[in-house]
């Protein structure tokens, strides 16, 4: 059988009408526009442009920035050390050492554990292997650093710093099932409107000074 | 022979074999935890059960006999679920803690889960049954009570292999579980088989604890150098690291076993500091690096003007008994062909003696070098000189000017050991001129004319003769540190210095020739030598 030709619907767009007329008054629209977009701006109306550092786009909520380790009710890390993210990761990039947990129950802990940054391709294969929900991504993305060994992150860095509320949480996909625990200190200005510790489950917004979100 | 018939093949038994171990033997693989080749057989675990023909219920393989005419099946539905119902039964309690057990990767729970379980546990977490965890059994063993399934691979190897029976089964039902008396540590010094055998992670290793997740790890077959017994091991390491080392069967050496000091052997292996590259001692007695070409024809022109000069008798060749047979052949050709020498020896204390005779029933013997049958064999106990205290006499006297002498430190440490490294310097301090091929630094070697490092086990290929004269083959794990190379290669350097225009250039080419010209080899092959080791007959 002879299969009919496929028929799509084009829309017939006529070559554009022109004038006279129309051609003149082309230039005086466009500076309207312009015009309008100028008083827009001055009047703060819409703002295309933001002053980086101190303004930030936000990211969404599945971002995969710089890794967060979560912790456990007492504050020590989550992790267990079974080395599924370092098995995962396709950048090689996780070292960590264990140590015997002094509960039997625990059993194994990090007694190092290490995320070379600028090896890490930010696959997020690491938070999809954890068994744990100990390894969290978050939306920071600024990792400079004067010196290499500054972009090898220990336990404390990705634990514990400061500057995570200005980010807030990224890719964690289990985030209604666990319970694990943030445990950093805010920096000083933001201690008395953030909680220091809070569960993955608060819905918690964590970023105060973000001012533009071009999807509002 | 009975014949019988298993999954639709036609497989002949031997006499009095189970329908497991014909199976294991024509390669069809029955799921099991409880058999083990080498322990008496128990059949508990239920993992085996099999379908035969005019049996009303399906019976366990382990301990059916297969009898001719029997026909089997282990792959039907019934069978496989069956063995799915066994093995929700053993996970009703188990903890499931595979991110934090070192059985992980090699845990027979979860292979089996994979192929013949996937089914969604029914029992909530807080239901089950909780044992006690991390309990130290000693300096070889970590139990795990919630882990053990039961089997009773570890109780039957105490009671039937080393007759000591430590470990026993306590209360009933839910509350059945492994330990030992008062939890009192296990001091026998075959303890840490129990590791091997332990089927899930409820014994793990104290000393392997937490060091590597076994994925990583790359697994070598070798042998323990530890002992004249030669027991057929498998080296895991990675990056050039010995992680573990753990027996390998070999029906005709140590079944599955291996002692404990030989298990732990190889740190030592890794703590000794290294010799980095051939030295030289110039005019002003002090040792200086020299290149491996400037070595070996400086030992070479040396050694052939002193042999011309004092005669063929002034040079003795000293092997150590746990240098390869490549190595020792290799020696032995260029001391006798190119050098003409007439003095061999190896022995510091006797070891041809000793290399038979027991330290216990089980395993290990008094001899604590892997090679010494090879040394004999290969003609380095000539009875000349008697030994080492015969060649020091010989040196002070002045009737020996010149020796080449390799020396491997034992792995496995001894009373009277430092006596017989210090008779080495006796020697070395007494000699006019002393080559000492050696892997290990140490302070005597300062006196040597000329130091030449070589690679140590698991850093070469190479074959031992254990004391019932069996050939086997170790592989290699890494590479020698720094510019050390395997002691075949200095002699086959050697060789081709002083004028030989063949040069073996792998452990291969060495091993042919030494099969050719040596008459006990002529029959063993490579394959053998790999696998369960040959007898070297004359
Ligand atoms: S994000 Fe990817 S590359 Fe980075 S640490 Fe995790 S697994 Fe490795
Ligand atoms: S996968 Fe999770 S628990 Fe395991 S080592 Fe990585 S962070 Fe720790
Ligand atoms: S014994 Fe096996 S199944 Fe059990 S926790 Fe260990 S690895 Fe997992
Ligand atoms: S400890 Fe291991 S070997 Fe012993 S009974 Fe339990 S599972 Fe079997």
């Amino acid at each position: 059988m002879k299969r009919p030709a496929i028929t799509i619907n084009v829309s017939d767009i006529a070559e554009r009408e022109t004038s006279f007329a129309k051609e003149m008054f082309a230039p005086l629209a466009g500076m309207g526009l312009t015009f309008t977009r100028m008083m827009q701006n001055v009047s703060g109306k819409i703002r295309p442009t933001i002053s980086y550092p101190e303004e930030r786009r936000s990211y969404s909520e599945r971002y995969r920035g710089a890794h967060i380790l979560t912790a456990r009710e007492d504050g020590s890390p989550r992790c267990v050390a079974c080395y599924m993210c370092a098995t995962a990761c396709p950048a090689d990039c996780i070292y960590i050492e264990p140590g015997e947990h002094p509960d039997p129950h625990i059993e194994k802990y990090p007694t190092r554990f290490e995320i070379d940054m600028l090896r890490c391709v930010f696959c997020g294969f690491c938070v999809d292997a954890c068994p744990e929900e100990a390894i969290i991504m978050s939306r920071e993305t600024e990792i400079c650093a004067f010196s290499r060994d500054e972009t090898i992150w220990g336990i404390e860095r990705l634990m514990r710093r400061p500057e995570l509320a200005e980010f807030g949480l990224g890719y964690r996909p289990n985030a209604e099932l666990v319970d694990s625990r943030l445990a950093f200190v805010p920096k000083e200005k933001l201690i008395m409107s953030m909680p220091n510790s809070i569960t993955l489950k608060e819905k918690a917004e964590m970023i105060p000074h973000v001012t533009f979100d071009p999807r509002k | 022979m009975p014949k019988f018939t298993l999954n639709d093949q036609e497989i002949e038994a031997k006499p009095g074999q189970t329908i497991i171990q014909a199976a294991i033997d024509h390669g069809i693989s029955i799921p099991h935890y409880c058999y083990h080749p080498d322990l008496p057989i128990d059949g508990n675990c239920r993992m085996c059960l099999v379908e035969v023909e005019k049996m009303p219920k399906l019976t366990p393989a382990c301990t059916t006999l297969a009898s001719e005419g029997m026909i089997a099946r282990s792959n039907n539905d019934r069978v496989k679920e069956a063995v799915r119902g066994v093995l929700e039964f053993l996970l009703i309690n188990h903890p499931v803690d595979c991110p934090v057990c070192d059985q992980a990767g090699e845990c027979r729970l979860q292979d089996y889960y994979m192929v013949y379980g996937l089914h969604t546990s029914e029992i909530p977490l807080d239901m089950k049954v909780r044992k006690r965890k991390v309990v130290d059994l000693g300096e070889m063993v970590v139990l795990d009570q919630e882990r053990c399934i039961l089997c009773s691979r570890c109780v039957r190897f105490f009671d039937h292999v080393t007759g000591t029976g430590e470990m026993q089964f306590f209360g009933r039902g839910d509350h059945n579980s492994i330990g030992t008396f008062e939890d009192r540590p296990l001091t026998n010094p075959y303890s840490g088989n129990v590791v091997d055998i332990c089927p899930v992670g409820a014994l793990t290793s104290r000393d392997f604890r937490f060091k590597a997740r076994v994925w990583f790890l790359h697994s070598t077959d070798s042998i323990c150098v530890g002992c004249s017994t030669g027991c057929s091991t498998r080296v895991d390491h990675r990056d050039g690291t010995i992680f573990r080392m753990i027996a390998r069967r070999n029906p005709e050496v140590n079944k599955s076993w291996m002692c404990d000091e030989g298990r732990l052997s190889f740190h030592r292996l890794q703590q000794w500091e290294r010799i980095a590259r051939p030295m030289r001692k110039s005019v002003d007695g002090m040792q200086a690096p020299i290149t491996w070409e400037e070595a070996f024809i400086s030992v070479d022109s040396n050694l052939k003007e002193i042999a011309s000069k004092h005669g063929r008798e002034s040079v003795l060749g000293f092997a150590s008994a746990s240098a390869t047979n490549e190595a020792l052949f290799l020696f032995n050709r260029y001391m006798s062909e190119k050098i003409g020498a007439t003095h061999f020896e190896f022995r510091l204390d006797g070891e041809d003696r000793t290399v038979t005779e027991k330290e216990d029933e089980i395993l290990r013997r008094l001899d604590k070098n892997p090679n010494t049958t090879g040394a004999i064999k290969l003609g380095f106990a000539n009875e000349h000189l008697g030994g080492i205290r015969g060649a020091i006499e010989a040196a002070r006297s002045g009737k020996l000017k010149a020796a080449v002498i390799i020396y491997f430190k034992p792995l496995i440490a001894r009373a009277g050991d430092d006596e017989k490294e210090a008779l080495i310097a006796d020697l070395v301090n007494a000699l006019e001129y002393s080559v000492v091929i050696a892997p290990y630094k140490a302070n005597w070697q300062k006196a040597a004319s000329v130091l030449l490092p070589v690679a140590a086990w698991t850093e070469e290929e190479g074959t031992y003769t254990n004391y019932q004269g069996r050939v086997q083959f170790a592989g290699q794990a890494m590479l020698a540190e720094g510019d050390a190379m395997p002691a075949w290669e200095v002699f086959a350097g050697l060789l081709y210095a002083s004028g030989e225009s063949r040069l073996w250039l792998s452990f291969d080419e060495v091993f042919q020739s030494m099969k050719e010209s040596v008459t006990i080899f002529h029959n063993i092959t490579l394959e053998q030598a790999r696998r369960e080791g040959a007898l070297a007959t004359e």
